[in-house]
């Protein structure tokens, strides 16, 4: 299963995640975050930041968590690579090793809309940039 | 639907927006409770998220509602436009010179900060309450620039206890700076005036050189909103208000939900009037760096407008004067000859309507007419509007070399990053002209001058 898919959208970025479980719905938003910060440039998990679950339903959830990590990198410049047990595992940004793409204003509610089928968890979120 | 929904475009533009979702939006805004007259989009209109990007919409007072989501992420996001003492062929010579100093002067990019400016508590406290006038007491500018910014550059009802730790967090660092995606500082000219006289009086003469600048209130306006969210999500719950899209949570315009969100609001506007000032301050020192002190001095201010704001305004609807919330994201406020809000130089000439269009190609000013009080809460377009999506302005500047394409064509682009001059590419957007042309022949503003770029700063 292909974690996260950029999709058509004009003024901003849309993306479909897809994941076996709530968790992995995480991973998958967090992926497509880190490719619109840094690309493709290589990043660790040598840090962890701590991330208090929030939200009365899996969509909220997930956009508290990457909206979450959004802000940690907008005030530390942690790039987030991988859900842990507590928060997100990444590394802060080198600029001798990551290249900044851009700068993302905000994970959006547009149309997010997580449903479970029997294949797994499925939505799509739109990213301000 | 409680209305209906009214968009203008002609066939073209109606027809960049088949298989996206902004005319769906415009139907989702027409839903919201206490809406006065129809949802309104201009001809830049394009897919946003709750509003569309080029969406107006106007709520009774009593009976309506204030929605983070027909405001915007970038709350006060707009754009201001200085005129400098100096003919284009003057300047040419020395363009390369000017660009690089704006860009060494004006921060750009991702993160990007001023070490020359920090806010204390206090300071921000200052900023977030009296805007673009706190930044001229401290000498960013001139007094006279206050009289050419909408609202004066300080809106009132500005809360900087509702303004979150986290939202002054991101803030406190980023005044003076431009940011990235479509934000820029332009260099231009003026290429051709539509009507000389009102063009002369804005000191918009043929080949006078030019500064736009467009930017907003940064990450603070952004958490602004995003803190904003969750208790809006549970207010539209509270009041029984159904939501055809979650980015559309409201609240009614006398809950505590919504008053806070207000004073936030206006906070994190005048952070991005504050904003836009330092720039124009800087964007002065560059010029006066190049070109002597006399030029810095002599650069005027001509408009600075919001583009993503909500204001409490007076309309005439159905015969009798009504207050009104009007919602304006992504959209120009474009008051008439004659509005008691104008400054006196502007009350016989009309409201300047500043509108951008890509990096290629030209730009428009406008002045606001009767027609838009009319017809869109005296209201206008923005921009350009976006036709091509980032992927595939991406894909399709791979190959090429865009800041080369642009040189060619006179125009000097210096960016932080390669990835935001791709994704900008001039045939990223719809052709401005023809977003003008529209607006020009509904009434809803009158073309004055025409500005053609030869200099862009990019983050």
């Amino acid at each position: 299963m292909t974690p996260y898919r950029f999709l058509p959208h004009t003024a901003d970025v849309a993306v479909e995640l897809r994941a076996r479980s709530e968790l992995g719905l995480y991973q998958a938003g967090l992926d497509a975050l880190r490719e619109l910060l840094v690309g493709a440039s290589p990043v660790t998990t040598p840090s962890e930041r701590a991330i208090e679950p929030r939200g009365s339903d899996p969509t909220e959830r997930l956009i508290h968590f990457v909206a979450e990590a959004l802000y940690l990198w907008d005030t530390e410049r942690f790039i987030p690579v991988k859900v842990t047990a507590s928060g997100i595992a990444g590394e802060t940004l080198d600029p001798a090793k990551h290249q900044a793409q851009r700068e993302v204003k905000a994970v959006t509610r547009h149309g997010a809309d997580v449903r479970v089928a029997e294949d797994g968890y499925r939505t799509t979120i739109v990213f301000d940039v | 639907m409680r209305t209906e929904g009214l968009i203008f475009a002609d066939a073209e533009l109606m027809r960049d927006l088949e298989g996206d979702q902004s005319v769906q939006q415009v139907v989702n805004v027409a839903h919201l409770p206490g809406i006065v007259g129809p949802a309104i989009a201009m001809p830049d209109i394009h897919w946003g998220y709750g509003f569309p990007i080029g969406g107006v919409a106007a709520f009774d007072e009593e009976e309506g509602v204030v929605s983070p989501g027909g405001v915007g992420y970038d709350i006060n996001c707009g754009v201001r436009l200085l005129v400098a003492p100096l003919g284009i062929a003057d300047v040419r010579p020395r363009l390369a010179q000017l660009v690089d100093a704006l860009f060494a002067t004006i921060p750009s990019g991702v993160g990007a900060s001023r070490s020359d400016v920090t806010l204390g508590r206090r300071e921000l406290e200052q900023v977030l309450r009296r805007g673009a006038r706190w930044a001229v007491e401290q000498g960013y500018g001139f007094p006279a620039d206050l009289e050419a910014i909408e609202a004066n550059g300080e809106l009132p009802g500005a809360d900087p206890d509702a303004v979150s730790e986290r939202a002054k967090q991101r803030g406190k660092s980023q005044l003076g700076t431009v940011g990235s995606g479509n934000h820029f500082v332009e260099v231009g000219y003026v290429a051709e005036t539509f009507d000389a006289a009102v063009a002369q009086r804005l000191g918009l003469e043929p080949g006078r050189l030019t500064v736009f600048i467009h930017s907003g209130s940064r990450g603070l306006g952004y958490q602004v909103c995003d803190d904003s969210l969750d208790g809006m999500i549970r207010a539209a719950a509270k009041y029984a208000i159904p939501l055809p899209d979650r980015q559309l949570c409201c609240a009614p315009l006398d809950s505590p939900e919504a008053r806070t969100y207000w004073g936030a609001m206006n906070a994190a506007a005048n952070y991005a009037f504050a904003n836009r000032q330092l720039m124009a301050h800087y964007a002065r020192r560059a010029l006066g760096k190049v070109f002597g002190p006399d030029t810095a001095e002599r650069t005027r201010l001509v408009y600075d407008v919001c583009h993503n704001i909500a204001k409490h305004e007076t309309h005439e609807v159905d015969g009798r004067s009504r207050r009104l919330c009007v919602h304006r994201k992504g959209a120009t406020r474009a008051f008439p000859p004659g509005h008691p809000e104008l400054a006196p130089q502007f009350r016989d000439i009309g409201q300047p309507v500043l509108i951008p269009g890509d990096m290629g190609r030209y730009s428009y000013v406008l002045v606001g007419t009767p027609g838009a009080f009319r017809e869109t809460f005296g209201s206008s377009c923005h921009g350009a509007g976006r036709r091509l999506s980032r992927h595939k302005a991406k894909e399709l500047a791979r190959p090429r070399n865009i800041p080369k394409e642009l040189e060619a064509r006179g125009v000097l682009v210096r960016a932080a990053t390669r990835a935001t001059v791709d994704e900008e590419m001039p045939e990223a957007y719809k052709d401005v002209a023809r977003v003008v042309d529209v607006v020009h022949a509904a009434g809803i503003g009158r073309k004055v001058a025409q500005l053609r770029p030869v200099g862009v700063v990019k983050g």
